[in-house]
């Protein structure tokens, strides 16, 4: 019962609940709206109606997620200031004015040029409408940009000091382009569009297994996997750029991700721990499985460390991490299906090159398709699994270093705090629920294989006459 | 003070207060027709308003944010503490706005789409009823320490005078809704909406009257304020433009004239908000809480301004191009 009298508990448990649910959305949207370029690109170049029938056909499902992202981003602008009041005017000179460039750089131009791209098919040109579609993607990817700007600079804060509890910036780009920034938004850049491509991936599978427009779906699937080649393995490896950086910068975090107790000193060889179960309590593993000296080769590529893995035991306790557990499973799972992806990958590439994905043959691939379904929503876990552990992981700081969690909370009631966290969780839940049935009606009900050519000016905006020239292409009774 | 410390947070008043005043005409209205619908009779009608604002919505919602993120960043200290003493108003508004935003995408693939009307127009009412009592009790004052921190109570929001703020507002909003159905529509359902604006120009026209009324006379601030030369010249004006566009907007009402009662609300609504913004002058938390206190570092404000300010005309535009390629009336999507 004490935890519910405690604000500052209160306030993170809702800030969590928030951003993991909020995070759901955008994940899909800011990947999909790349993809959506692409296969609109493709459409413009090939004149092939199955390609607008795909970029109309996923925008469906697109602008259901980019709507429950929208409405749930809508609290975390404000709770901020709600909740974290010290903090937002401790470091409110910059942080603020990066939530701000966020907003007028990136929302004002992915909500507006969405109208155009969703409903615009009609009213614009071609190349009007696939202006737009870019827009909206680069306004959805600058988000991503600053947001991760932001939150870097929360674990590595540079360009400034504290004076008297005050964050005075001395210089802005500097603060902009932390150390964690670069390597934190290519990794979460490249996690929105794998997660997306996993789902747009693991969707058009479904419906090759079964049977339906499996031709048209082999189409994205191609598409998707094709980019994937260069994706998946690229991902593994900006992983592991991130936490070679955590390494050095917040040593406390990478203990805990390894739940590594006691420090791993200069000079030998370090054991990688494969599974453990971790007492935080009683600051060691009650249990767990090594891998003698893979930690040393995974950090620094040698059979010994030149630098000391420092233990969780290195710290007091009321200045490090805690649930160990949580954030040592959490890096687990996130790494194993990144690995799992660029297998899937290297598979489903191997089947392509002998040839098994052309034609009717890929609706032989029935275990490769389950294997794609099956991995359309792990994206997903793998990306809160991955903010798991860089927030969790940084605790006590909400400023790494700098600025306790403690001291950050808004001094409110906590009946106050409970009201909107019972009120949004309640909310969200039902959401969930709700937007899961709506996608999978769309997914069921299917692409509408019969809609024509957009029509722009009382002419066919493209496609029907120029199709009609390509001996090679469908019938152009089959496209009405 | 140095002039560059009076003159970068007067710029960033201006700023926020420009974010605010679009987001209150533009959400105004999709908040206004969220309302109305709630009392439109048929499922054709209902579609009708939903698509008049299908492809704005967002754009408009987003002046909010624009608001919220750059009130941050140039007043730290006043989105801290406004926030604080409004907490409950705005989790009500949050929560209305969330309940707005996925009826929308909800309605559009569902069979049973009553059950999405009614959350739209319900999530609607919530949200303007957020933002009326937000408006109020700022209007009203904050309770702060000397540092600016908030230290009034859970409830302090909650006035007589701040619910009739909240209900004027929900005028307003129904006010610019049918204004802006009377352009968009046709036929039966733009004569309805002559009908609503008529009633919602004489609801909004009272409450405005009453608080304007009772602002000098509760508050020896304002009264201050109010009758010192040069500002009583200002605030003898503003309530006399005020009562010209009120019977310019009914006249354009009665003679059905499409285009213009959506002008003369908009017109109302600066002239209204202009007024507030001179009261407020220089609080950013009324009664007390200066601009100059509130203000980030300078260094913030020159950082955000040279590119939020080199910003704001390109973001006017695409809006404003937005609007233009879907001009003219809605039809029913059957």
């Amino acid at each position: 019962m004490q935890f519910f009298s405690d604000t500052v508990a209160l306030s993170r448990l809702q800030f969590a609940l928030t951003a993991i649910f909020h995070m759901l959305w955008p994940v899909l949207t800011t990947g999909m709206a790349i993809y959506l370029i692409v296969i609109e690109g493709l459409w413009l170049k090939t004149r092939n109606l199955d390609y607008y029938r795909h970029a109309r056909f996923w925008s469906k499902l697109y602008v259901l997620n980019f709507g429950i992202g929208v409405a749930t981003g809508l609290p975390m602008a404000f709770q901020f200031g709600l909740n974290w009041a010290p903090f937002s005017e401790s470091v409110g000179d910059f942080f603020g004015t990066v939530l701000g460039f966020e907003s007028t750089m990136a929302f004002m131009l992915e909500a507006s040029f969405l109208g155009i791209m969703l409903f615009g098919w009609e009213r614009v040109p071609p190349v009007i409408h696939f202006i737009s579609t870019i827009l909206v993607a680069f306004g959805a990817n600058l988000s991503t940009f600053w947001i991760l700007s932001a939150n870097s600079w929360l674990q590595t804060p540079a360009g400034g000091q504290f004076v008297n509890g005050k964050f005075v910036v001395q210089d802005y780009f500097q603060a902009i382009a932390n150390p964690f920034m670069v390597n934190s938004f290519l990794h979460m850049f490249f996690a929105t569009l794998e997660t997306s491509l996993f789902v747009i991936g693991g969707i058009s599978a479904w419906y090759v297994l079964k049977q339906r427009h499996a031709e048209f779906f082999a189409k994205s699937f191609k598409v998707v996997l094709a980019v994937l080649i260069a994706i998946a393995p690229l991902q593994i490896f900006l992983g592991h750029l991130s936490a070679e950086q955590v390494y050095h910068y917040q040593p406390a975090k990478l203990a805990a991700m390894e739940a590594q107790w006691k420090t791993i000193p200069v000079g030998t060889p370090a054991d990688w721990s494969l599974l453990a179960i971790p007492n935080d309590r009683a600051q060691r593993n009650d249990w767990e499985i090594k891998v003698p000296g893979a930690l040393s080769y995974i950090l620094e590529l040698k059979p010994t460390l030149d630098q000391p893995v420092k233990g969780l035991n290195e710290w007091e306790p009321a200045n490090r991490p805690h649930m160990i557990g949580l954030i040592y499973y959490s890096f687990r799972v996130m790494s194993g299906i990144g690995i799992f992806f660029a297998a899937l990958m290297i598979v489903s590439v191997i089947q392509w090159l002998r040839g098994k994905l052309t034609g009717g043959a890929i609706i032989q691939e029935k275990w490769l398709m389950r294997g794609w379904i099956f991995a359309a929503p792990l994206g997903y876990l793998a990306v809160e699994t991955g903010w798991i552990v860089r927030c969790v992981g940084r605790q006590p700081w909400i400023v790494y270093g700098q600025m306790r969690t403690v001291d950050s909370a808004s001094h409110i009631p906590p009946g106050e705090v409970l009201f909107s966290l019972v009120g949004l969780g309640s909310m969200y839940s039902v959401l969930l629920v709700v937007t899961l049935f709506f996608a999978s009606r769309i997914i069921r009900k299917g692409p509408n294989l019969e809609i024509p050519a957009p029509v722009f000016g009382g002419q066919p905006a493209l496609g029907l006459e120029l199709a009609q020239h390509q001996q090679d292409s469908r019938p152009v009774e089959a496209q009405q | 003070m140095e002039p560059l410390q009076y003159f970068l947070p007067q710029v960033w008043f201006f700023i926020l207060g420009l974010f605010l005043f679009l987001y209150v005409l533009l959400d105004g209205f999709d908040l206004g027709v969220g309302i109305l619908s709630l009392t439109a009779s048929s499922e054709e009608r209902r579609s009708i308003l939903m698509t008049s604002l299908g492809n704005v919505w967002d754009a408009n919602e987003t002046w909010l944010i624009l608001m919220g993120g750059s009130l941050f960043g140039a007043f730290p200290l006043a989105y801290a503490t406004i926030l604080n003493a409004l907490y409950l108003p705005a989790v009500i508004m949050v929560v209305g706005l969330i309940l707005r935003a996925v009826s929308f995408e909800f309605r559009e693939n569902a069979d049973n789409k009553l059950v999405w009307n009614i959350t739209f127009g319900v999530g609607s009412f919530l949200a303007a009823l957020g933002q009326g009592f937000a408006l109020g009790s700022v209007f009203e004052g904050i309770k702060v320490d000397a540092a600016g921190h908030f230290t009034g109570g859970m409830w302090d929001w909650l006035t007589w005078r701040s619910v009739i703020v909240a209900l004027t507002l929900i005028q307003g909003y129904v006010l610019i809704g049918s204004s802006y159905l009377i352009l968009k529509t046709s036929g039966e359902l733009q004569n309805t909406h002559y009908k609503t604006a008529t009633i919602a120009t004489w609801t909004t026209l009272a409450g405005a009257v009453f608080i304007t009324v009772t602002t000098p006379l509760l508050s020896g601030q304002a009264r201050a304020l109010l009758f010192t030369s040069p500002m009583v010249f200002i605030f003898g004006l503003i309530p006399l433009l005020g009562i010209v566009l009120v019977w310019l907007l009914l006249q354009s009402l009665k003679n059905r004239e499409e285009n213009t009662p959506l002008i003369w609300t908009f017109l109302l609504f600066s002239v209204s908000f202009i007024g507030l913004g001179f009261i407020i002058f220089p609080n950013i938390i009324p009664p007390s809480v200066t601009i100059y206190q509130a203000a980030a570092a300078m260094s913030s404000l020159v950082f955000m301004l040279s590119f939020i300010g080199f910003l704001i005309p390109i973001v006017l535009a695409y809006n404003v191009y937005n609007y233009v390629v879907f001009r003219g009336k809605v039809v029913g999507d059957s």
